[in-house]
């Protein structure tokens, strides 16, 4: 490599070139492109099976690239020729079924990496020590996984992850297996750990909310190729297909011309994305409740209008019951690209 | 309602009733019937008896524990090449092992001998030639090929259990090397299970005649098995009868107090298991075999590949192919140290050894075979179902015991408690083989019942189906790979079974391998060697349909 650091130190954490991986003879990963720069948090968010597994596997060089190239910190890691081996790679993994090993205890399990790293057993122990007691897990340092819960699992997964320090964090479905409390939790917990290093994430989930909420910019990940690539907000407001606006949130999609409505966005006769917070009570059209549904927060209403069904969120609890008439408004459309 | 009640405890009770007479009369009987026997010699008899046969007891205790390191050695050594490394021909090196484990260990021997020995396939043509292999050192070192196949397969199983990717991966990602991650976290996760299959080998090796029989009793080196057949040959003698009984209570207490150990072994493995599920998810975890390795496929890891794949193919060429092949030439050969070439070549030796004589072993060996898989099957699913209720877990440690019971003990005590009324006939040794493989039919049914979830019962009754029709439509067709798969290794294990057979036949009732044994007694190579091969293609033709079943065979020798 001919970079010089001070060019390295410029270039993104990762870039993902082309990249194609095989299982077999079926691609697949087809044709990935990915940036992610420093400091940054990138969602890969699909169905199961869409590759993102693969994907960050081929990223931390457990599985060779068949065309294409990733490089890391400006340095090629992996081409269809030559592939540095993971452990000298500049990331760190978490994974989504915690890989504790049985026979190490947490302290231990987080300095594995540090005694790689070269440091003393001592010292290496002390370091881990801290890592646990950041993460409130310090009087668990004894412990085997087996005498673990999932979350306390994954804490000791993640603070593995962070003794290694990396310019890279790979996290696939970190949270998967936690329930909504320790997931909310442990969200904020990696997202102040990695800023803190000033690392990248690459984040695998199948959970739009996570991705949503972690991400500076969210991937949509579908049969091993990218669909999108965007800021969460513009991935919800502005999907590229039906199959993105789906996978992103409640959708409900009209078709004609808008205008009359008086909606942000319309443009024409065509094929609109209406997201249930872009649309309100009161109004001229005319609207009949088919369904409610109380969620806590919010309630979810199904309407049938003249445009065609609606659904419509507001924050509280229901106001309206099922067959009653009102009167809403649409303030904001997403007219659907036509060029697929 | 009444009518119901009464039907329910039946079905409840009938099961483990039927397993307790069967249990009774294959092991408790035998096992009572001994243990008197020994008593009434007379303690000082007895241990007179065993103290004379100390040299035996030595040499099996010897040779075994060199026979399971060498086991240990092969078998962990080849598991890690072709489950961990990219080395070219893993697949051959599989097969090969699988081979090794359906040759019979006398068939094995004979091979060696017809390979390596003096007369030899390597004597005619190179004059090498190794005398040694007649007696201690042979023995070790076929009795250790023979049992690394089954190390083989319990680190194999071990290493998709116990050490899945994602450990390792971990491993790398955290900044270890492959050797690294090996040492610090595979072979720790392989541990107890080297531990165990190191403790089957050995109870493996200590109770196997076949190998001793062919290699040891020509050279006048006796073990505890061999001992036990002289002995019992020469039973009218008041002396050579209570050695005979000694050696055989010896045999079994040694035996079931390694696998009480091993037990413990294996019950500090299974409270050591992770908590979390972590292994493959789709595709992924079972992706490229040694992705791992894959990855920095530099060339001098190519060439460490190579070097050990080249060692491996060595290795398993010299103790497995060329072993098989020399009873091949010994058994084409038109006479004894001619050159292996096609014109000293003739079908002579098959054509005399298939007489009537032959042709009623096999008939009688192929009954047994059949009659001891139906037999297993019947026994197995009887203690599969009475398991469901109380002592669930005694039925597998007893089941698991009779298998660890040594084959020339088991002979010696049925022929005690039923030699009376069934000497000579098929139906004793049939008894013999019903006992001795019971736990091999069960291991399997057990596992694949365990594998069931319970919702697919749940969910059958719910969809209407009662208790009967849930066993029928769900349970039966869940099962039935498992059945076959028992089944065929009762088949093949009842063909070339020698131990017992060779104690318990009589006039008209000799199995196949006592001929073979028999014929290489007598000394007559080329027709040891004809019979040798047919026995060994019938009991390859009847695992055919396992070979692609790793994981069943690998429950074999692993106590549940």
């Amino acid at each position: 490599m001919t970079e010089r650091p001070t060019v390295t130190t410029l270039a993104p954490a990762v870039s993902v070139r082309g990249a194609v991986v095989n299982y077999g003879d079926a691609a697949v990963i087809r044709g990935v492109d990915l940036e992610v720069a420093r400091g940054e948090t990138v969602a890969l968010l699909g169905p199961s099976g869409s590759g993102k597994t693969t994907l960050l596997y081929a990223i931390a060089g457990f599985l060779p690239l068949v065309d294409g190239e990733i490089l890391l910190d400006g340095r090629l890691a992996s081409s269809s020729t030559s592939s540095t081996a993971p452990e000298q790679r500049p990331l760190a993994m978490v994974f989504q079924h915690y890989g504790l090993w049985p026979h190490l205890d947490a302290i231990d399990t987080v300095a594995y990496p540090l005694r790689r790293a070269g440091r003393t057993r001592s010292a290496a122990r002390a370091e881990a020590a801290e890592l646990l007691d950041q993460l409130h897990i310090g009087h668990l340092a004894a412990r085997r996984p087996a005498e673990l819960s999932g979350g306390e699992q994954q804490r000791v997964g993640l603070a593995r992850a962070l003794a290694r320090h990396p310019s890279v964090y790979l996290l696939d479905e970190p949270t998967a297996h936690l329930d909504t409390v320790l997931k909310t939790g442990l969200q904020t917990e990696l997202a102040a750990r990695m800023h803190a290093d000033g690392a990248a994430a690459i984040h695998a989930t199948h959970d739009v909310d996570e991705a949503l909420a972690v991400a500076d910019r969210v991937v949509l990940l579908r049969d091993g190729g990218v669909v999108q690539v965007d800021k969460p907000r513009d991935v919800y407001a502005r999907p590229v297909d039906e199959w993105a606006a789906g996978l992103t949130g409640p959708a409900a999609f009209i078709v004609g011309s808008v205008e009359a409505a008086g909606a942000d966005g319309a443009d024409g006769p065509g094929r609109y994305l209406v997201r249930p917070d872009w649309v309100r009570f009161g109004g001229s059209l005319p609207a009949t409740v088919e369904d409610v549904r109380y969620r806590g927060t919010h309630t979810d209403y199904r309407l049938s209008t003249t445009l065609g069904p609606l659904v419509l969120r507001e924050p509280g609890p229901a106001r309206f019951r099922v067959g009653e008439q009102t009167d809403c408004r649409v303030e904001r459309v997403w007219r659907m690209p036509t060029s697929r | 309602m009444a009518d119901r009640d009464v039907l329910a405890w039946t079905r409840r009770l009938l099961p483990p009733a039927a397993l307790a007479v069967a249990a009774g009369l294959l092991v408790v009987v035998p096992l009572t019937v001994l243990a008197r026997t020994a008593l009434e010699q007379g303690l000082d008899v007895l241990l007179d008896a065993v103290g004379a046969a100390s040299p035996a007891i030595l040499a099996s205790v010897w040779t075994s524990l060199a026979a399971s390191a060498l086991a240990l050695l092969i078998g962990t050594g080849v598991a890690v090449l072709t489950e961990r490394t990219d080395v070219p021909g893993r697949r051959g090196l599989r097969l090969a092992m699988l081979l090794a484990f359906i040759v019979p260990g006398y068939v094995a021997a004979m091979g060696w001998l017809s390979a390596y020995g003096p007369g030899g396939f390597l004597d005619d043509t190179l004059g090498l030639a190794a005398p040694a292999l007649l007696g201690p050192l042979g023995v070790v070192v076929v009795m250790g090929v023979e049992a690394s196949p089954i190390v083989y397969l319990i680190v194999v199983a071990g290493l998709a259990t116990r050490a899945e990717p994602d450990l390792e991966r971990a491993a790398r990602a955290s900044g270890a090397g492959p050797t690294e991650t090996f040492r610090t976290i595979t072979l720790p996760l392989l541990r107890p299970v080297i531990a165990g299959a190191g403790a089957i080998a050995f109870v493996l090796s200590v109770t196997s005649f076949g190998v001793p029989a062919v290699l040891g009793i020509p050279a006048g080196f006796s073990t505890m098995t061999t001992s036990i057949y002289r002995d019992l040959a020469f039973s009218s003698d008041p002396g050579s009868f209570a050695s005979g009984v000694g050696l055989a209570v010896v045999l079994a207490v040694g035996a079931a107090l390694l696998i009480v150990l091993t037990d413990r072994l294996m019950e500090r493995r299974r409270t050591e298991r992770s908590g979390a599920f972590s292994g493959p998810s789709g595709h992924i975890g079972t992706a490229p075999r040694g992705s791992v390795e894959h990855a920095d496929g530099g060339s001098p890891r190519r060439w460490r590949a190579l070097a050990a794949g080249t060692v491996a193919w060595l290795l398993v060429t010299l103790v497995v192919i060329l072993p098989l092949l020399g009873l091949l030439v010994t058994a084409l050969a038109r006479a004894p140290g001619l050159a292996p070439l096609p014109s000293n070549w003739t079908l002579d030796n098959f054509r005399e050894v298939l007489n009537a004589h032959t042709w009623e072993a096999l008939a009688n060996s192929v009954v047994l075979a059949t009659g001891a898989a139906i037999g297993v099957i019947v026994l197995a699913g009887l203690a599969v179902l009475a398991r469901r209720g109380h002592g669930a877990g005694l039925t597998g440690g007893l089941l698991g015991l009779t298998f660890a019971l040594p084959g020339s003990t088991l002979a010696v005590a049925v022929l005690l408690a039923y030699g009376a009324a069934l000497r000579d006939t098929l139906a004793i040794i049939l008894i013999a083989y019903l006992a001795k493989f019971w736990a091999l039919g069960y291991r399997p049914l057990a596992a694949g019942l365990d594998a069931i979830p319970a919702d697919s019962y749940r969910a059958a009754r719910m969809s209407g189906a009662g208790a009967w029709v849930t066993a029928r439509t769900i349970t039966l067709p869940l099962l039935r790979p498992m059945i076959v798969a028992g089944g065929l290794i009762v088949f093949m294990f009842g063909i070339h079974e020698v131990t017992m057979s060779s104690l318990l036949y009589g006039p008209g009732s000799s199995t196949l391998a006592v001929v073979v044994l028999n014929l290489q007694q007598y000394g007559d190579n080329g027709l040891t060697a004809a019979l040798a091969l047919i026995l060994a293609v019938i009991v390859a033709v009847a695992s055919l349909p396992l070979l692609g079943r790793t994981g069943v065979l690998g429950r074999v020798g692993w106590r549940r």
